[in-house]
């Protein structure tokens, strides 16, 4: 049966090779969707958990908005201790993040001030790869760092003299003079125009809080196990006002993101899925309809109708098969190729404006997906071929004989 | 290829109507008795339309009486449900068709093992006698060629040689030589002729030519679905 079968796939060359051709490209193109969507998206999660939010956090859990928390932990030492003591924490840091104005003497701005452990925070953080100008900040120092776009506006260059005020402890305006150590540029409007980092020791100082902090930010190894490190440090912080939140909750944006475009796979799937299965439909119709004569023949020299609609669909099975091998190289050879050379998605521009994102991202299989798109694109080929197989099993010998 | 005697003919038709219900009610058989037996060699004649394909069909099991009854050898096969006469053509029946339709995608070797294909016969020894049976045809050098690279004639032999490799006990044969000359169908008739009287082969068949009537041993002649003679030659 296999091989009648295997001969009546290429009877006809021209059909066969239109319908593979159909399968594979529709194949490949949802592939290449797959692997583009999953690039984004992570390249997303990485760069928003890399220059900013980190993977796990631990902040107090009556602030307004947990990417930028307002209030402070007076003691964050007992939770510091969890963090360090998870061994799935690659690295922790403590941080303040709040607005602020800085001050050249030329020009005052808004700014939001990234108070840091340096020595931590650039491995928490990818920040220090992005500095232009000078370096990035060193401990113990009263230095800052700021993007390229604030700097411009406040005049600046590297080594002047720049003044933070914020509000204090007590409620007054704490004032601290910083020297310019490093200019960064990152293409983000956000990071490069309206972010400055200073050393957390003298922020404390400034604010009047020595010892404090708003947030203890860690990257663990594995950005798989952030949920399950920031469920258990929860749990072991206790029912207090202090919790611990994966990056989830924090860039909850993202998440919308990825279940938008997670839809809108589905759908562009779930379209081409049809159009494979109408193109098979049509190919097992016209080749039902020239061949009735020819089960006719079967079915008088002893073929059971039940082994007509099996050689339907097993002609259907090498059809798919044939379409999907086709499909699995073409699309792994376009994600290797834009894994190699990357691919200019204009969609980074508009990232951009909140993030340091590249314009080109770098093509990765996700297999996971791919082998569930190659199943359904099989299981679509053999379902659309049971309405014309169970329709051949259906025929009369003497009509089928009588067929023109 | 010879069977061991039975009491019964090899096939008896009583009463056998057919009445085709497209649109109006048309009778193309109406209650035909014949019998058929072992190593016969039977004509069936008569005017198209006269209901000799329709008989053959349904002594062929490939169509269902609307009266009466079809027996092999005192079994009624007619009424058994799709699968079982499937599989008794499968064994019995050996059929030969007017345009050949033999699977195009097949060699002639490959067309002829197809029924010991379907029998589960192992591949060497459906090989083996898919080439005896092309040896009896006389197209044993043909074996690999496809259906489009043989004559009609050619065609006509695989097509013999693929409704006797199983060694059926009736070869149904719908006008045969319909689509060939008259050298060619003679050469036909020869080798079908051939296979009878040496082999023990039972042939039942249609035709309209009265040079093929003249080889039949028997002749039963319909006509408006009834049978109107049914002669024996002597040879």
């Amino acid at each position: 049966m296999l091989q009648l079968a295997w001969r009546n796939v290429w009877r006809n060359r021209r059909r066969s090779t239109i319908n593979v051709a159909a399968m594979g490209f529709g194949l490949a193109a949802i592939m290449f969707g797959q692997s583009m969507i999953r690039s984004l998206q992570s390249q997303l999660i990485e760069k928003a958990t890399g220059s900013f939010t980190g993977h796990v956090r631990i902040e107090r859990r009556d602030i307004d908005e947990p990417k930028f928390p307002d209030k402070f932990m007076t003691n964050p030492e007992p939770a510091a201790k969890l963090m360090a003591a998870d061994p799935r924490v690659l690295v922790w840091g403590r941080r303040i993040h709040m607005t602020g104005l800085v001050s050249s003497p030329t020009m005052s701005l808004g700014a939001l001030i990234c108070a840091v452990e340096p020595d931590k925070e650039s491995k928490i953080t990818d920040m220090a790869g992005y500095m232009k100008e000078g370096h990035y900040l060193e401990p113990g120092t009263k230095g800052i760092v700021m993007g390229k776009k604030i700097a411009g506006r406040l005049d600046v260059r590297l080594g002047e003299k720049v003044v933070l005020m914020a509000q204090a402890a007590d409620g007054s305006m704490g004032a601290e003079a910083f020297r310019l150590v490093g200019i960064h540029e990152t293409g983000s409007e956000s990071f490069d125009g309206q972010m400055v980092w200073v050393p957390l020791s003298a922020m404390q100082e400034l604010l009047g809080r020595p010892g404090q902090a708003n947030e203890l930010a860690a990257k663990v190894r594995n950005i798989d196990d952030a949920d399950a490190v920031a469920s258990d440090l929860d749990a072991q912080l206790g029912p207090g006002n202090i919790g611990a939140m994966s990056w989830k909750k924090i860039d909850k944006e993202i998440i919308g993101i990825q279940a938008f475009q997670d839809g809108l796979l589905t759908v562009v799937l779930v379209i081409v899925f049809i159009i494979v299965a109408l193109g098979i439909l049509n190919t097992q119709l016209m080749s039902l309809f020239e061949r009735v004569r020819e089960f006719g023949v079967l079915m008088a020299i002893g073929a059971r109708p039940r082994w007509i609609v099996k050689l339907l669909i097993m002609e259907s099975a090498l059809l798919g098969l044939v379409g999907t091998t086709f499909g699995l190289t073409v699309g792994s050879l376009l994600i290797a190729h834009f894994g190699h050379h990357g691919l200019f998605l204009p969609v980074g521009d508009a990232f951009k404006y909140f993030l340091p994102f590249p314009s080109v991202i770098y093509l990765r299989p996700s297999w996971g997906m791919h082998a569930f798109a190659c199943a359904t694109v099989f299981v679509v080929t053999l379902l659309a071929t049971l309405p014309p197989a169970l329709r051949a099993g259906r025929l009369k010998p003497s009509e089928a004989l009588r067929h023109v | 290829m010879s069977k061991p005697a039975n009491l019964h003919p090899l096939v008896e038709t009583r009463g056998v109507e057919k009445v085709y219900a497209a649109g109006s009610k048309v009778a193309a058989l109406c209650g035909v008795d014949l019998k058929i037996a072992r190593g016969e060699f039977t004509a069936l004649a008569g005017p198209s339309g006269s209901g000799q394909s329709t008989l053959l069909n349904l002594i062929g099991t490939l169509d269902q009486p609307t009266k009466g009854t079809v027996s092999y050898e005192g079994r009624v096969v007619s009424g058994l449900d799709v699968d079982s006469l499937s599989d008794f053509r499968l064994r019995a029946l050996g059929f030969v068709f007017q345009s050949y339709n033999l699977i195009p995608v097949l060699t002639a070797a490959e067309n002829v093992e197809y029924p010991l294909v379907l029998q589960g016969v192992a591949p060497a020894e459906r090989r083996k006698l898919a080439l005896e049976a092309l040896k009896l045809v006389g197209l044993e050098h043909y074996t690999h060629r496809r259906p489009d690279l043989l004559s009609g004639g050619q065609q006509q032999r695989v097509a013999v040689a693929r409704a006797i490799v199983h060694r059926p006990d009736l070869v149904l044969a719908d006008e045969p030589t319909a689509n060939l000359d008259s050298k060619t169908g003679a050469q036909l008739l020869d080798l079908m002729e051939g296979l009878n009287k040496e082999h023990g082969v039972t042939f039942l068949f249609s035709s309209h030519d009265h040079a093929v009537l003249e080889r039949a041993r028997r002749v039963v002649q319909l006509q408006d679905g009834e049978l109107k003679s049914d002669e024996t030659r002597a040879r």
